[in-house]
């Protein structure tokens, strides 16, 4: 028996999502008390599929909520923690690029007035 | 001197608190005891500008977790039989409540009373005794267990 498969999944609403995560939950439930009783082969083979499609299931709403949220959060200045750049922590603190390129009116001026020359020699 | 009237005395008292300045009386709390305590200051309530975790998690023990299988044996078969109780292995972070309501909703049927112990490998059973109205065999049959 094969189980849910991701593609099918993420075309599914968060209703229905949440619909079929109680029924493979149920669907557990019943194996572990064939479990209990004393299970056949195809019952126990049942169960390992069974809990990685929970897990798939739990895995694309999260992420579904994931995208969602982000994309509320798009643009505004202060975000969840877990939905900012990890990078490391160092990497965070770094200048950023825009900060690295900034000059002082002094330097600007003479940046300016006193460019880097390019010389060529004549052959 | 003519009596003076209202507005000559403010005007004289504001004269005079122009050119001394008004803190010239210095006002000393009266001290009812010997023990100085903290003043009580402004508390102000927490106002995030962001949730600090973005998705708050499902719960964690749900119904689902709490009850993990049927427990039988012999003494098990006896209790269904004399007693209309069933028994069950459970999450060992579920509390007596806990397991009540979880039986309740996937089940359909009233608990009269649940009694716990932790097993010496570490697991959990749960005792949960059915009112009497329930046919605990009924249930039983239901869970997968006879």
């Amino acid at each position: 028996m094969p189980g849910v498969k991701a593609y099918t999944l993420r075309e599914k609403s968060k209703a229905d999502l949440e619909a079929q995560l109680v029924e493979l939950k149920q669907e557990l439930a019943s194996l572990r008390a064939q479990k209990a009783r004393g299970a056949s082969a195809t019952n126990l083979v049942r169960m390992h599929t069974v809990r990685k499609s929970i897990a798939r299931v739990l895995t694309i709403i999260n992420q579904q909520q994931r995208a969602q949220l982000r994309l509320f959060y798009k643009g505004k200045k202060y975000i969840p923690l877990d939905l900012r750049v990890k990078k490391t922590r160092a990497q965070r603190r770094q200048l950023t690029k825009h900060q690295k390129s900034l000059k002082t009116e002094k330097e600007k001026k003479k940046s300016i007035a006193f460019p880097q020359r390019k010389y060529a020699l004549k052959a | 001197m003519a009596p003076k009237s209202k507005t000559t005395e403010k005007a004289v008292a504001a004269k005079k608190a122009v050119v001394k300045g008004i803190h010239g009386k210095k006002v000393t709390k009266v001290r009812t005891s010997t023990t100085f305590h903290r003043p009580n200051t402004l508390r102000l309530p927490r106002r995030p500008k962001y949730q600090r975790k973005s998705i708050p998690h499902a719960p964690r023990l749900d119904q689902y977790k709490v009850i993990i299988g049927p427990h039988s044996n012999e003494s098990t078969m006896k209790k269904l039989e004399e007693s209309n109780t069933i028994v069950f292995t459970v999450d060992i972070k579920a509390n007596k409540r806990h397991i009540k309501d979880a039986f309740k909703s996937l089940y359909n049927v009233d608990v009269a009373k649940v009694t716990t112990l932790i097993t010496p490998t570490g697991s959990k059973k749960a005792y949960i005794r059915l009112t009497s109205e329930n046919d605990v065999l009924d249930v039983a049959n239901r869970v997968g267990f006879i």
